[in-house]
């Protein structure tokens, strides 16, 4: 009997300590998750010469000064590279998602010869990265005309084989296909179907994706600089860039820190207001609903 | 009106590229042999796997039809095919005396219940049941009154603003039964409805399921791997297997006289009994000899064999459990197990090398054979059934 408590006792320390050591690994991966989120902000507060002097943790009073310093920057137009980034990232976003999940569901709903063939396919562009086809991208947009055009950034956009995939998968976990059966009985078109049966089964999938897309095409750096050149057309990584790059009698460290503050603001509102779907999304499938 | 004819209808589905060369492989192994082969008890032909052929069956108007058969021996194919949901690779289909092998489900005039429901877990009730008459554009008041006209049916007014994932499984299957009538259409088909429903469950819903055909009396074809409900709901009944129809008739046709080996042994609860026997033709008379003692057949069964000119010959005696008597003289049977059941008494016997099960009512019982010991039985003319030992087809057929 003693023996019994001693055990249970002993069992409580271990659980204890158990819970101690989780926690505190859960709590330096969050601030080390944080931490540069902090510094940012940090750094967005302070002046050019204040970041010359090193690292800090305290926050200066520079704050408003590189707000307006940044916005009223000559040589960039923040609102306009914010629209810029915005339509386009916004359009791909939208456009990558209803697309790759409109294929993965032709793939995943129908029965054709070479199916198999096509999934693969898709599936093997992932492994090419975009820097290898990027030259021959541009020669062709150059041909078109379509440098300084948001054409290039949202059309090719849309063939996104990881969106596609990941939209394949989750469609073989939670749309059986004799859903679909039914609404074909049901007097349902094709279009109909994946338009309002489909997508809504599909929602936090597609909220998941959208999210992902708008973040990368938001981010994307790498294409737009080498198609757009015009002041106007230019978008908001292209405008960082360019005050990272100014020369030494406009550098300011602060304004760019403060450029990068306020770019990322659209991506932290979007995530906030759809992490419950991001969380159920990622987490979909892995359990029997 | 609402006659669906089948004729001839065949589904094959085309071998994938890996069935394909396997089938090479083995072709050029076997080669001078002939060409279709058996794969998983289905036919494989150089077009592919044959899971439906030489179906051919009238429905008549208001009539209830039931599919049954083992797993995978084309039944929910055929139904699918009549759906419009799977392509028929050879044949004709008519509903209404109109040709559909090429309409399109949603002008066919069908509904359809599937196994798992597949309701649009989004949806209310209520819209589930409303979607297939707003592609309708009924107008609004109609739609209204259908949905509430069905549900009441169905009894499931009060759950028309839950969504599917707040029902149970025995509530799910009504709205999936409700969004199939709503719509009153001229042919209903159901996919093993009752499969996913526990036992006590199932049982509530075939009953459901006979008082439903009465008050919508329409045409139904229903599909189930289930012989009782296939005996309890069928006005007749098509058994299946391996991608062909081994009978149809009423269900006392199908029960009393099996058209083969297949039919006789999936049909009915406990199966039937099979003994190797010898069948004795005299004259006009026909006996079965088993275990030494012999048994005339009946006079309709001798007029049957007679008109076929059957001779005397060994032959698969089938008997069912229900129609074997325990008696004092007759066949010697050794009890390996019994099985109170209340009403009667299952005895689990081995007879002549084979298996076989005995019902007895426990009123016509002194005590129960125990394990080991050996009891007598016969069984009377007009129940045994005699199939050929080489087409395992019923003699009198």
């Amino acid at each position: 009997m003693k023996k019994g408590m001693s055990d249970n006792t002993r069992g409580l320390i271990k659980l204890t300590i158990l819970r101690v050591i989780v926690y505190a690994v859960l709590i330096f991966l969050c601030i080390l998750c944080l931490f540069f989120f902090y510094l940012m902000i940090v750094n967005a507060s302070r002046s050019n010469a204040q970041l010359a002097t090193g690292f800090s943790l305290v926050p200066q009073e520079n704050f408003f000064k590189n707000l307006v310093n940044a916005w009223n920057d000559s040589s960039i137009n923040i609102p306009r590279g914010m629209l810029n980034s915005l339509i386009i990232a916004l359009s791909t976003a939208v456009l990558t998602t209803y697309f790759s999940a409109l294929t993965a569901y032709g793939v995943h709903a129908y029965d054709f010869k070479g199916k198999k063939f096509v999934f693969t396919f898709i599936i093997a562009i992932m492994m090419i990265p975009s820097q290898v086809s990027a030259l021959g991208f541009i020669q062709l947009m150059n041909k078109f005309h379509l440098n300084n055009s948001y054409i290039p950034l949202i059309v090719p956009g849309i063939a996104a084989p990881v969106v596609f995939f990941y939209m394949k998968q989750y469609m073989e976990s939670v749309l059986p296909l004799d859903v679909i059966d039914a609404a074909r009985v049901d007097g349902s078109g094709e279009f109909r179907t994946f338009n309002t049966i489909v997508l809504p089964m599909c929602k936090p999938a597609i909220a998941v994706q959208m999210i992902f897309s708008f973040v990368s095409s938001w981010n994307n750096y790498f294409i737009p600089a080498l198609l757009l050149d015009k002041a106007e057309m230019k978008t908001v990584p292209i405008m960082i860039a360019q005050l990272r790059s100014a020369d030494y009698s406009k550098f300011d460290m602060g304004k760019v820190y403060m450029f990068i503050l306020l770019a990322i603001l659209p991506v932290l509102i979007t995530y906030i207001f759809l992490s419950k779907s991001i969380i159920k999304g990622v987490t979909a499938g892995s359990v029997k609903g | 009106m609402s006659t669906v004819q089948l004729v001839n209808i065949k589904k094959v589905y085309p071998i994938s590229g890996s069935d394909a060369k396997e089938s090479k492989k083995s072709k050029k192994a076997k080669k001078g042999e002939e060409a279709p082969q058996r794969k998983s008890n289905l036919q494989i032909t150089e077009e592919g796997v044959v899971a439906v052929q030489e179906f051919s069956l009238d429905i008549a108007d208001k009539e209830f039809i039931v599919l049954v058969g083992p797993s995978g021996c084309g039944k929910s194919t055929t139904l699918r095919m009549v759906a419009g949901l799977e392509e028929i690779s050879g044949g004709e289909l008519y509903i209404d005396g109109n040709l559909v092998n090429h309409v399109a489900p949603k002008d066919r005039d069908i509904a359809m219940v599937f196994q798992n429901y597949a309701l649009y877990p989004h949806m209310t009730v209520y819209k589930n049941l409303a979607f297939s008459l707003s592609l309708r554009h009924l107008p609004k008041a109609e739609i209204d009154r259908k949905v509430r006209e069905a549900a009441e049916i169905l009894d499931i007014t009060e759950y028309l603003h839950r969504k599917p994932k707040a029902l149970s499984g025995g509530q799910r299957q009504r709205v999936a039964i409700g969004r199939a009538i709503v719509r009153a259409p001229k042919v209903m088909l159901m996919d093993e409805p009752l499969s996913n429903l526990d036992a006590k469950l199932r049982n509530e819903m075939r009953a459901e399921i006979i008082k439903l055909r009465k008050r919508i009396d329409t045409t139904f074809i229903y599909v189930t791997h289930d012989q009782t409900e296939a005996m309890t709901l069928g006005d007749r009944i098509v058994v299946m297997k391996d991608g062909f129809i081994q009978q149809i008739g009423t269900p006392q046709e199908v029960f009393n006289h099996p058209a083969n080996l297949f039919v006789a042994g999936f049909i009915g609860m406990p199966v039937m009994n099979f003994f190797d026997a010898q069948l004795i033709a005299e004259g006009d008379k026909y006996f079965v000899e088993l275990g030494g003692i012999r048994t005339e057949l009946s006079p309709e069964k001798e007029e049957r064999l007679k008109a076929k000119n059957v001779k005397s010959q060994p032959v698969t005696l089938g008997i069912r459990p229900e129609h074997v008597d325990l008696t004092d003289s007759g066949v010697a049977a050794k009890v390996d197990v019994s099985e109170m059941m209340g009403s009667s008494v299952h005895l689990h016997l081995t007879s002549e090398g084979r298996s076989m099960i005995m019902i007895v009512p426990t009123v016509n019982m002194k005590d129960i054979p125990s394990m080991g010991e050996t009891i007598r039985f016969r069984f009377n003319g007009s129940v045994a059934h005699v199939f050929s030992k080489e087409t395992e087809k019923n003699l009198e057929f």
